[in-house]
């Protein structure tokens, strides 16, 4: 009983981390109508500047995030000015995904050109330290991922529900054409949300960096995942890839355990395509996002 | 006939860009075997090699990726399946001859089970449903050790000789990579020309118009799939027994996928020739850095491809094969006489006046949400009878033409149509629909845009004759029925709104249907052509077609019309002969509101 | 007031409109009709910056408004009721409403021109904190109108606003647009019920495949025996 208890904790804070890694991506997704495949690789790009800044600069990685997290917003809305906006009339939706998949593949090598292949750890500051938490131990670092993760989740419906620019977002994100009849510049609403979702994962980079090695591939395995999550949360739901990725990772932990370590992805793709297949419109979803797929 | 194309430009160049374009190609093929024999040396051999592979792979993907429009960016799982099943059969004693075509059985059997399912998912959801199966099957791969040897990979046994397809020397295997290159372009080449082709394209640019024109969409896609998994097998196979030595993470590599799909996209994704040419200006590049940069510059070629795939979408979208288009003098409007439709003559059996029923429509109900868009809609339409459907605008036409159609099921009720025969038949898709002589257009018009005028109604003509000559000789005599002879070779998308509707309703009437669904037709096209399209359509019902028209111009419903039927709100309020119907008073309140109704 | 000058559009290589030109004066009501098709649609999608013409010129008193975003027309006072009323369908009516005021101009007094357009729609008041995507279809158009209503714009666009309306909300519709008028706004209506649109407007024009091919007060268009066999089908 310990033992499934220990891996459900497990399972949980992995959860976490596949939640603050797919939020950005859900949410780009749901306002932007874009599958951002470089979204990995911005993950990337947040720890490797989480493992600079630290080493460099000798600070704690959670006070790299000040640095990370705009320079990542950055990164995102230059990638919507100058790569998305220009193929947003595109007729094929071939072009919107070689463009990401190309930035992908830019920004992955060039990690490997700058960094080499070999893994950069950044420092720990301590958050390696082991919790106990009644019958389970867990990491301090993965209990403030899953914090950060829950306070976004709040902090983006709040955003969503109750600002002007949310509103807006939440406009254009429904009816594009109306929201321009209304006064709103969608073009710079796309790049902010682009932005948006970019520094999300920017916050979850800084926090991952401590507990988790930088390597040029390591956006790889976490966005693929992000992907499951976000189509198993509904897409564009932030709240459904939350609970899309707890569940996820708790899947994860426990074939891990149960079935082989060596088959986790396996278990977990399995049950991606499942749901793609049966349920595309995801586990927790509303009715609008079904536009991916033929009646 | 101003108004049918924007642009006539006629040039005599055409037949010499053809064969600049088969010198040029001729060229490059020649080139690809000749430069490394000539040279003679290990390392251009190789180079040479690997683009052969990679651009008979880049083809194998484009009959996918670009003909049907699937983007699949996991095709490195039928690469692998070939590579394994060819060495796992090597090290039995079997020749990879025979095994490359196990591979190739096995890889067939995978992708339609695996496309199956995923052909109603679109654009960015199917390529990541490819990815995710390849990532299964690259973490069972590296599972069941006992049979791939795990991560630690497979070496092939060495037997050296043609029939181990592994040489000494590097001229055999470059004589087998060039042969399968000509094979997978032959293939590509194919396909294109032939009905399967015309129906990818047709698919790809306009599902809803596809299926309305009798493709099987689902069928002709696996058709497609299996061709390109079991090609791209076959290459797998060979590769693998070249390299000599194989491991899942370089089998079933997403890079190496994303890599097959690139060649094609900066070549010209969906032509011929574009991924042959992608691979011929990008290996080398990358081949070459690899080569003699080395370890310093690791990621350098990655990086470059990273770069040029951002740029080529940016800015030459289609590709290498666009750019040199652009070269070739534009396609011209035929010089030909002819101009105005032409009337069809009367079938030889003449009009069989108030002929029997043809399709019988019972109880039909819809509902969308909390709206009832057909209450209760039930008719039946009479052979060779021309039967008008007006009503104002969201009365729901053309819902109740979708459910006629097959395109929606009915909550409730039932569409029956009489087939040739004379049995009742229960239709349920637009394949069914189709195959029993019902045709439709489009209110929104659907042409394939990326096909010519004439491909478009060959879409059409190839629901009655399969052979392309025969499909190409029943679109050119329809087109010249429907006035669109001088305009055959323009693509579909140079159209006016007033070409594109007559080339819709050519695209139905190549099918040679029985029952006609005409949805406005006449919108938007001006007094002259509506009096001409009027004659056409009573000219095709007095070959014996009935024909229903959705139509908002009332002085030619009017004439047309051999009965009326008024929609509001999801009912019927009207029924009659043209002239009763319209002094109905409900119908003039429906239309007109209340106070002109008084007046 | 707001001046069209021979203005070229399409979509694609496809070409709608040709040569079209057409002026509304401060104050008026001016209709555009023609067969489904012909291009009025377009000809509105144009003044409010969602489609480029190809060639020709729109000014807004004198300003010249052609190549701006319709982000920014709509910050100059001209505001596009849609066709088939394009809501925001998660948003609550409200909401929807309050997106009508985004513009600078009227967000600041966005409060009373809520009070306004729900003392001129008391149906809507009732159903604030709905999903738009609940009411029924005469109730969206409502708060449509409302919506653009609520921008405080000097020219109002409607184009189709009887759209797949029962006869009784048509009429509604109709007096609630004379009731815009009346209170000074200046209005460009684009309609199938041309009856009723003749009735309302002050002067009309006759848009046939993509070209203008009538202009005329609405009294005389009304009379006029090519738009009565055309369009009113007598």
């Amino acid at each position: 009983m310990e033992i499934f208890l220990q891996i459900l904790a497990n399972g949980v804070m992995l959860g976490g981390l596949f939640a603050i890694v797919a939020i950005g991506l859900t949410l780009i997704f749901g306002i932007v109508k874009v599958i951002n495949f470089a979204h990995g690789e911005f993950l990337m790009v947040g720890m490797y500047l989480t493992f600079l800044l630290t080493t460099g600069l000798d600070l704690h990685p959670y006070i790299a995030a000040a640095a990370v997290v705009p320079a990542l917003f950055v990164l995102g809305a230059l990638t919507q000015r100058f790569l998305i906006q220009p193929l947003l009339s595109a007729r094929d939706e071939h072009v919107q995904i070689f463009a990401t998949v190309g930035l992908s593949t830019a920004l992955m090598n060039l990690a490997l050109l700058i960094f080499g292949a070999d893994i950069a750890n950044t420092p720990v500051h301590g958050v390696r330290s082991q919790v106990q938490l009644g019958p389970v131990r867990v990491l301090e670092g993965q209990i403030w991922i899953l914090v950060a993760a829950v306070a976004l989740v709040i902090g983006l419906q709040f955003f969503m529900k109750r600002t002007t620019l949310g509103r807006a977002i939440r406009a254009t994100a429904q009816n594009r054409a109306a929201a321009q009849l209304m006064g709103i510049n969608d073009r710079l609403i796309y790049v902010l949300t682009f932005g948006i979702g970019a520094a999300c994962v920017g916050l979850g980079s800084a926090l991952i960096a401590p507990l988790y090695p930088a390597s040029p591939t390591v956006g790889t395995y976490f966005v693929l995942i992000a992907f499951v999550v976000v189509v198993l949360g509904g897409l564009g739901s932030v709240a459904g890839a939350f609970f899309g990725a707890i569940l996820i990772g708790i899947v994860d932990a426990m074939s891990g355990f149960y079935i082989g370590s060596d088959l986790r992805e396996a278990v977990v793709f399995g049950i991606f395509l499942v749901i793609l297949i049966l349920k595309p419109s995801g586990l927790f979803s509303t009715r609008l996002n079904q536009s991916h797929v033929s009646p | 006939m101003t108004d049918i194309a924007t642009t006539l430009t006629s040039t005599p160049k055409r037949l010499a860009g053809r064969r600049a374009a088969t010198f040029g190609l001729l060229a490059v093929l020649a080139g690809i075997l000749l430069v490394p024999i000539g040279l003679n040396d290990e390392f251009v051999y190789h180079i040479f090699i690997t683009i052969c592979i990679f651009a008979a792979l880049s083809t194998a993907w484009n009959i996918v990726g670009g003909y049907a429009g699937q983007l699949s960016l996991g095709h490195a799982v039928f690469y692998g399946i070939g590579g394994y099943a060819g060495v796992m059969l090597a090290n039995l004693g079997i020749s990879p001859w025979f095994g490359m075509f196990a591979g190739a059985g096995v890889a067939v059997i995978v992708a339609i089970i695996v496309s199956y399912p995923c052909f109603r998912l679109h654009g960015p959801f199917f390529a990541l449903a490819t990815i995710a199966f390849l990532e299964v099957f690259r973490v069972l791969a590296l599972h069941f050790k006992e049979f791939t040897g795990g991560a630690t990979g497979m070496m092939i046994s060495l037997n050296i000789g043609w029939e181990w397809m592994v040489f000494r020397e590097r001229l055999p295997a470059l004589v087998i990579a060039f042969g399968m290159m000509l094979v997978c372009l032959a293939a590509a080449w194919v396909i294109r020309n032939r009905r399967l082709g015309f129906y990818l394209v047709a698919t790809r640019e306009r599902e809803s118009a596809a299926k309305a024109a009798g493709v099987n969409t689902v069928k002709v896609r696996l058709m497609a799939v299996s061709v390109s998994a079991a090609l791209s097998a076959m290459l797998g196979t060979f590769h693998a027994m070249y390299l000599t030595f194989i491991e899942p993470e370089a089998m079933f590599s997403l890079e190496f996928s994303i890599q097959i799909a690139m060649f094609a996209l900066i070549g010209g994704i969906g032509t011929i020739w574009g991924p042959l040419l992608g691979a011929v200006l990008l290996v080398p590049i990358t081949e070459f850095a690899r080569g003699a940069l080395g370890a310093e510059a690791i990621g350098l070629h990655g990086f470059v491809y990273g770069i040029v795939l951002m740029l080529v979408v940016l800015f030459m979208p289609n590709g290498i094969m666009g750019l040199l288009s652009r070269l070739r003098p534009a396609e011209s409007a035929r010089k030909e006489t002819e101009a105005a439709p032409v009337a069809a003559e009367p079938r030889a059996s003449g009009r069989t006046d108030a002929g029997e029923a043809v399709m019988r429509v019972e109880g039909l109900n819809k509902h969308f949400g909390g709206l009832h868009v057909t209450n209760d809609v039930g008719f039946t339409l009479r052979e060779g009878e021309i039967l008008g459907l007006i009503g104002p605008n969201g009365a729901g036409k053309t819902t109740l033409f979708n459910m006629l159609s097959g395109f929606l099921k009915p909550d409730e009720g039932s569409v029956s149509v009489r087939d040739a025969v004379g049995d009742w038949q229960h239709p349920a898709s637009p394949g069914e629909f189709a195959a029993l002589g019902v045709g439709r257009t489009f209110q929104i018009v659907q042409p394939f845009a990326a096909m010519t005028v004439e491909e478009n109604i060959m879409v059409g003509a190839f629901h009655r004759h399969a052979q392309v000559g025969d499909a190409r000789e029943a679109a050119r005599e329809t087109a010249r029925r429907m006035g669109l002879g001088p305009y055959l070779d323009l693509e579909a998308s140079s159209l006016t709104i007033g070409g594109l509707k007559r080339l819709e309703v050519a695209r139905v009437m190549a099918m040679e249907p029985r029952i006609l669904l005409l949805d406005e037709v006449m919108a938007g096209i001006n007094q002259t052509d509506v009096r001409r399209a009027v004659d056409l359509m009573l000219s095709i019902r007095d070959t014996g077609v009935s024909i229903i028209a959705i139509e908002h111009v009332m002085q030619a419903v009017m004439s047309l019309s051999d009965r009326v039927i008024v929609l509001n709100s999801g009912q019927i309020i009207a029924e009659g002969e043209p002239r009763s119907v319209v002094s109905d008073p409900m119908v003039i309140e429906a239309y007109l509101g209340k106070e002109f109704a008084n007046a | 007031m707001l001046e069209v000058e021979h203005i070229d559009a399409g979509y694609g290589s496809t070409v709608i409109l040709q040569d079209v030109s057409l002026r509304v004066d401060t104050g008026e009501v001016v209709t555009i009709v023609g067969a489904n098709g012909a291009g009025k649609t377009t000809t509105l999608r144009c003044i409010a910056g969602l489609l480029q013409p190809r060639s020709g010129r729109i000014r807004l008193d004198g300003q010249d408004i052609t190549e701006l975003a319709a982000h920014d027309i709509v910050d100059l006072g001209i505001t596009l009721i849609p066709e088939g009323r394009q809501l925001f369908p998660d948003m609550t009516v409200r909401e929807n409403l309050m997106m009508g005021a985004y513009r600078r101009e009227a967000r600041a007094c966005q409060s009373q021109s809520l009070s306004e357009v729900l003392d001129l729609f008391p149906r809507l008041a009732e159903r604030l904190d709905q999903p738009a995507v609940s009411l029924s279809g005469g109730e969206q158009q409502m708060v449509a109108i409302a919506r653009g209503m609520m921008a405080r714009p000097k020219i109002l666009m409607f184009d189709e606003p009887s759209l797949g309306l029962a006869p009784i909300i048509v009429s509604q519709v109709f007096e609630v647009i004379e009731q815009v008028a009346a209170s000074g706004t200046t209005v460009l209506i684009v309609e199938q019920n041309v009856f009723h649109t003749l009735k309302v407007a002050d002067r009309g024009y006759v848009l046939e495949n993509g070209r203008m091919t009538l202009e005329d007060s609405a009294a005389a268009l009304l009379a006029d025996d090519h738009v009565r066999q055309a369009y009113l089908g007598i």
